[in-house]
């Protein structure tokens, strides 16, 4: 077995398969004019070892998605991620971390990346999530997420202060999802899981999409 | 490792019905097929005359209403909240949707594909019951429904079955003895007990030269006919045996043969191939076959009546027929059955404080006196054979015409009497009525012609206060002594109506009083202040209108002799061919409607008369409504027979 994670840092990398097929996904691009409804939103949410997109690596990923604010449950993707060998400090650590049905690196960025496709990435605080997967995909030839996303958080802060309002200056705690779900009437469950985070962060957007939509922000090209 | 968003979706399933009686394995393929939707306040999910989606829904979260088009308005049908399963046309025959669903706040919504259910629906029998009982929301309830929905309530409502209890569901575990000792006629004493003896039984048929059965000689006989009474061993068995038999047909149903024991007391009853005595016997069973059976049974409670003289004793097998009740309630056995036993009991009950009372006075009055003839009657719902609670006591006393002097002599007694028979059923446990209608009130211990004169007065000036003797005074039955009294008073009373039908317009005017609770779906007509604030009056709103529209319609056919609510619909079904399917949904709402009461009244130690609707179960609410449903129909009835909307009452 490659170590993939050791490429990361690696500079000279052969672009794979999936990857390629992932790329030629954004050939055509969508139509500006695409009204929400008919759009497919996969929303997602990543478990990680920590919070230094250096250092850290993800554990855990789930995933769903929303058309027309429908979710089908048989079409949900949920997967532990081996974690890389590391015989130093943090053994102990990994034992805890490595799940039993845990998915090889390469088969998780493969998966992941078929399941994502071009559809419009939905997440909370999304920029985090889209960094640790940027450098998980690295060594396997992608060099950017093509993707359109939409920050919940800032979707909420939009939709509450104005369009123009500058996100850095709200309270992080106002904005957290576990906040801006009890402000949506939304109950806890499943918190700190990647699947259960990412059907409140589902639930959250649709929410959120539905009052965007009453105000006016009804197509592909006003999100 | 199963995604947390699929067991979180199972789980809120599981917890609903009909989800909630598919195995782990059905509901994890529900679940993984489910589709969540949001649907924003005011938007439509599907609209009326639209063709069936192809799914069915279940409310997760938020509040959805069912509505009707009507004349360009829409009216709310029903109000769905979570876990209400709804838009089922899909499931049934793919048909037009016939309500709006429309969401009333911000919702989520569970679609089920029809494709993964059906396969289910054919497969699981409860989950096939559910939907054709018409439980899920907004389902139309039609004729006829009742009596499934409640057949279906007894199978969703226990799912386990304890040996005990398919005693009384018909699949009885007792074994009819079908190897019978028998002697013919002629024989010896001493050749029947040698016989016994041999085989180890307690009892022996007598048959003549055709086998067909005569009479039975137990133990019991041996020693009190025989022995006690010195007759030598050689006399013959037809000198001492009990005679005549009661006989049932073999297949009869076990409630049936059960009750006939309990009622007349028999310890053997025997089977025969068709029923009656002209047929050879095939089998027979004991009382000691069933309580073995049964542990605690009405056979040992109503034995321990006959045989005690302590009050206290009554009391305590009182409170141990309640816990038979419950046992019967929660095991929905049959409602006729459940009544008849308890009814059993508490006539019992009064029977024997009525001799125990006796007793007491026996050495206080003279011969003469004591002589005279009465009748003890119950009234209200213990007249009808429908008190399953100890609610309050509501009974008289009519006793034969006397001339004046006997009769100053004799009052005297009857009130002490009947003061000491109220005390007694108050040790037992019985609340005493409230407008003090009991026999200790001078004013209902009287004498036949006073009861003529009150019931001719009732009939003939229908005042308000008339209409509420007539509903508890008209539904009397004798419980001791001279039953020709009673029949005298019932016969007395069709000879009145015969000449003033206008009181049955007043009863039928009074029974249309209290609307049957439709239209309020989610809540129930609920009262709005006092002590039952947001509480539900079953008796008031649901059971008081069909007790009266079951009376009033069985006087104007002069029936006699059906008191009981359910029995006097069954009744009217055969007399009325024409309306028979809503007699006998009354029927059977009735029944629904004392089994919920019961139960709400054991629960929460109460007469149960006031129900709160959220704390009802899913099936047990739907259930609840759809029972409104024939009280309604029967007051468009009654309007239309006795001419309501033209008479001024």
């Amino acid at each position: 077995m490659k170590n993939w994670w050791k490429k990361i840092w690696e500079e000279e990398i052969t672009k794979t398969a999936f990857v390629q097929e992932y790329e030629n996904k954004f050939r055509s691009k969508t139509n500006p004019d695409t009204p929400i409804s008919q759009l497919t939103f996969c929303v997602l949410d990543t478990e990680t070892t920590g919070l230094n997109v250096n250092k850290d690596y993800i554990l855990s990923f789930g995933a769903l998605k929303v058309k027309n604010y429908q979710i089908q449950l048989n079409n949900l993707l949920e997967i532990y991620v081996e974690a890389p060998l590391v015989k130093s400090e943090a053994l102990s650590v990994h034992e805890i971390v490595n799940k039993e049905g845990a998915k090889e690196l390469s088969s998780f960025v493969k998966q992941s990346l078929s399941y994502v496709g071009n559809h419009i990435i939905v997440g909370h605080h999304i920029g985090f999530d889209l960094q640790m997967l940027q450098k998980t995909y690295k060594p396997f030839g992608l060099k950017k997420i093509y993707n359109k996303t939409v920050d919940t958080l800032e979707l909420a802060v939009r939709l509450e202060k104005g369009y123009h309002y500058n996100p850095s200056f709200i309270k992080s705690e106002e904005y957290s999802l576990d906040t801006l779900c009890q402000r949506y009437n939304i109950p806890l469950h499943d918190r700190h899981t990647a699947s259960g985070d990412a059907m409140l962060t589902a639930l959250l957007f649709m929410k959120l999409l539905k009052s965007a939509e009453n105000k006016g922000i009804t197509k592909y090209s006003h999100l | 490792m199963a995604n947390v968003i699929i067991n979180r979706v199972r789980e809120f399933l599981q917890s609903y019905p009909p989800f909630s009686f598919l195995d782990d394995q059905a509901l994890e393929v529900v679940a993984t097929s489910v589709e969540i939707r949001f649907f924003a306040q005011h938007e439509y999910l599907f609209e009326q005359g639209e063709p069936a989606q192809d799914c069915f829904f279940v409310l997760k979260e938020g509040e959805i209403h069912l509505t009707q088009s009507i004349d360009g308005r829409q009216e709310i049908y029903e109000k769905c909240d979570e876990g209400d399963v709804f838009g089922v046309m899909a499931l049934m025959g793919r048909r037009p949707y016939r309500l709006n669903a429309q969401a009333a706040e911000n919702s989520l919504v569970y679609a089920i594909p029809v494709q993964i259910f059906e396969s289910i629906l054919k497969e699981n029998n409860r989950v096939a019951l559910y939907f054709a009982a018409g439980f899920a929301s907004g389902q139309v309830v039609v004729r006829n429904d009742l009596s499934k929905s409640q057949h279906a309530r007894s199978i969703l409502g226990s799912p386990t079955k304890d040996i005990g209890l398919l005693l009384f569901t018909g699949q009885s575990d007792v074994q009819i003895k079908q190897q019978v000792l028998t002697c013919q006629v002629g024989e010896s004493c001493h050749t029947a007990a040698l016989q016994m003896a041999e085989r180890g039984v307690g009892s022996i048929i007598i048959v003549d030269e055709s086998k067909l059965p005569l009479g039975i000689i137990t133990d019991k006989d041996l020693r009190n006919r025989l022995v006690a009474k010195k007759l030598p061993y050689e006399t013959p068995v037809e000198q001492i045996m009990s005679s005549p038999l009661t006989t049932m047909k073999p297949n009869a149903n076990f409630p049936d043969l059960y009750l006939t024991m309990v009622r007349q007391k028999l310890h053997h009853l025997i089977f025969t191939e068709d029923g009656t005595a002209e047929t050879p016997v095939v089998g027979i069973i004991s009382d000691h076959d069933i309580l073995l059976a049964q542990g605690n049974s009405p056979a040992v409670l109503t034995h321990g009546l006959m045989n005690t003289w302590e009050v206290k004793e009554m009391a305590k097998i009182r409170n141990r027929a309640e816990r038979l009740l419950k046992y019967y309630l929660e095991n929905e056995v049959s409602m006729d059955f459940v009544s008849n036993i308890i009814s059993e009991i508490n006539d019992l009950i009064i029977q024997r404080a009525i001799e125990i009372s006796r007793r007491e006075l026996q050495g206080k009055y003279s011969e003469e006196v004591k002589k005279v003839k009465f009748c003890f009657i119950s009234l209200g719902s213990e007249g009808r054979e429908e008190q399953l609670l100890r609610t309050d006591l509501d009974n008289a006393l009519v006793y034969e015409d006397l001339d004046k002097e006997t009769e100053e002599l004799v009052r005297p007694y009857l009130l002490e009497l009947t003061q000491s028979v109220i005390d007694i059923l108050l040790a037992c446990g019985f609340h005493p009525c409230p407008a003090e209608m009991m026999a200790n009130n001078s004013k209902w211990c009287q004498p036949l012609s006073q009861w003529k004169k009150y019931f001719t007065d009732w009939i003939s000036n229908p005042t308000e206060e008339s209409l509420i003797h007539s509903a508890i005074f008209f539904d009397f039955r004798p419980i001791y002594g001279q039953k020709k009294l009673s029949e005298a008073m019932a016969k007395h009373i069709y000879q009145e109506i015969e000449g003033k039908s206008i009181f049955l317009n007043f009863l039928a005017k009074n029974a249309i009083m209290n609307p049957a609770p439709l239209g309020f779906f989610r809540n129930f007509v609920v009262e709005k202040s006092g002590e039952h604030r947001d509480k539900f009056d079953i008796k008031m709103r649901a059971m008081m209108p069909l007790t009266d529209i079951g009376r009033l319609l069985v006087l104007s056919h002069k029936m006699v002799d059906v008191n009981n609510t359910f029995k006097r619909f069954e009744k009217l079904a055969e007399v009325e061919p024409r309306n028979k399917e809503i007699f006998l949904e009354a029927a059977k709402a009735y029944e629904i409607l004392m089994r919920i009461r019961a139960i709400e009244g054991l629960k929460s130690d109460s007469t149960g008369r006031y129900i709160e609707p959220s704390k009802l179960g899913k099936l047990q609410r739907q259930l609840l409504k759809n029972a409104f449903y024939p009280i309604d129909e029967l007051q468009a009835l009654l309007r239309v027979r006795f001419q309501l909307d033209y008479f001024k009452g």
